[in-house]
């Protein structure tokens, strides 16, 4: 059985439809879960019926869930810069789509903390992987592993001209190896697990920035433009939306943002 | 009119150059495109392409995310992705895990291409201090492609092809000038 026929099937016992994943990525995906469970697609198919527990880790692993605290840090200085300071005086929603273990959420909500937001804001961090959804919650990350995200957290804070450390937002346990967010931020975000290739939206207010940074790369043509479609429709006039650094946005939807190098605002 | 649909090219430590090189050599006519993965060092992630297009007598770019591979370019992946060739003739990017401790990994950009444009694709393998790419290029040959892995004694750091030539017998192994005549001959 070759991959695609194995998401077919997949698709009808599970209602897990990855079919319109980008075709390299999802294939290696694939490969790796049958070498770590030594099974066969056939053998995986006959599992995923009577062993959901077995199925949901499947739907986990073939996720990519690579996620930084402050990925690109000069792209998080310019939108300090710019997004950050044109938002809007009412009360501002945040929806990180695809938000992994939730160190996107969390560098946005250090961002709102340096500029005395995170009272007017509401944030939602939404992805298909319940597991990553759970540590998202927790705030909970190996240290030494990741060092370079103190690494990112200094050079943004320079680049924004801010004194804050990083043991001001994290507690540092040296000897479990771990970091975790303080509160205010710990317990602020919601995290809602939501598939985004259903087609719908997971709630029913429109949000003011979006943040879809490398999701959109997992899959193909058509899948993105079916869900750009759909986070579209959950923006305002003027809301912002931004992609990961080397993605864009499909050719149907071009005219209707405007765009700069960091972000894309949605045209009225 | 080359058969081939692609050249695809991996290098680390010491091709910075030698890309540098090459791109600056090449027949401005020279219209199959060029997909390279090299690694980075950490602290140099940006200005690659800028430098390259200044000598370069073909356009490089910085791909985006399922960009559509065209005649006369030459593709660089970008930093911190991995950088695929689908079977569409587009190219996918993804952040997932490293691979020989590398985000480009040679190994993805090389395998995906061997599996895209089968025999009708060059692969080369330069200088490097890792043995990402091997596999790689072991895949492009494996499906009758075109392999060249630069001669390691002209390789500023030679473990990369000399990995390359531990799982496979490339078509030829050639100096830095040589690649170049090779690819200006190829028309
Ligand atoms: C590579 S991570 C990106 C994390 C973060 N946005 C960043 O750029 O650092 C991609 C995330 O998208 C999620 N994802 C993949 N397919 C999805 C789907 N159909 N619906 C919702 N989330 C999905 C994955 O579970 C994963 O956590």
């Amino acid at each position: 059985m070759d991959f695609k026929t194995f998401l077919q099937e997949f698709k009808k016992i599970t209602d897990y439809d990855f079919c319109d994943y980008s075709e390299n990525s999802i294939s290696r995906r694939l490969q790796k879960i049958c070498d770590e469970t030594k099974m066969t697609f056939e053998e995986i198919l006959r599992r995923c019926v009577t062993d959901r527990p077995f199925m949901g880790r499947v739907v986990e692993d073939i996720t990519v869930n690579t996620t930084e605290l402050f990925r690109d840090p000069q792209v998080w200085v310019s939108l300090f810069n710019t997004l950050y300071k044109s938002l809007p005086k009412t009360t501002v929603t945040f929806w990180h789509i695809g938000c992994s273990v939730g160190l996107e959420v969390y560098s946005n909500l250090i961002m709102l903390s340096e500029l005395n937001m995170l009272d007017k804001c509401r944030i939602i961090g939404t992805d298909i992987n319940p597991r990553v959804l759970s540590v998202a919650k927790k705030g909970e990350y190996a240290y030494s592993f990741n060092k370079y995200f103190e690494d990112n957290f200094n050079a943004v804070m320079r680049g924004i001209g801010s004194k804050s450390k990083f043991s001001d937002y994290f507690d540092i346990d040296e000897k479990k190896d771990q970091i975790k967010i303080k509160p205010p931020l710990l317990g602020k975000p919601r995290f809602i697990c939501h598939n985004l290739v259903m087609g719908q939206s997971p709630f029913a207010y429109r949000v003011d920035v979006v943040f879809f940074r490398n999701v959109m790369i997992y899959f193909n043509d058509a899948l993105q433009r079916k869900i750009m479609a759909m986070v579209y429709s959950k923006m305002y006039d003027n809301s912002f939306l931004i992609l990961g650094k080397r993605e864009d946005l499909p050719k149907s939807l071009k005219s209707k943002f405007i765009s700069n190098n960091i972000f894309f605002q949605k045209a009225n | 009119m080359s058969d081939y649909k692609a050249i695809v090219i991996g290098g680390s430590a010491g091709s910075f150059a030698l890309v540098l090189k090459l791109l600056s050599r090449l027949s401005p006519s020279f219209d199959i495109p060029i997909i390279i993965c090299m690694h980075r060092l950490k602290h140099i992630r940006s200005g690659l392409v800028e430098s390259l297009n200044v000598k370069s007598k073909i356009k490089v770019v910085e791909p985006n995310d399922k960009e559509r591979i065209e005649k006369g370019k030459a593709y660089l992946a970008p930093s911190n992705y991995h950088m695929f060739i689908e079977f569409d003739g587009t190219i996918s990017l993804s952040i997932e895990d490293m691979n020989n401790h590398s985000r480009p990994s040679i190994d993805y950009t090389l395998s995906s291409a061997s599996v895209a444009f089968r025999d009708r694709c060059v692969g080369i393998i330069l200088t490097g201090a890792n043995k990402d790419g091997a596999k790689g290029i072991k895949d492009i040959a494996d499906k009758k492609g075109f392999t060249i892995v630069q001669d390691p004694a002209t390789a500023e750091v030679d473990t990369m092809p000399k990995s390359a030539l531990r799982v496979m017998k490339p078509n030829l192994i050639l100096s830095p000038d040589g690649i170049i005549d090779f690819l200006n001959n190829l028309k």
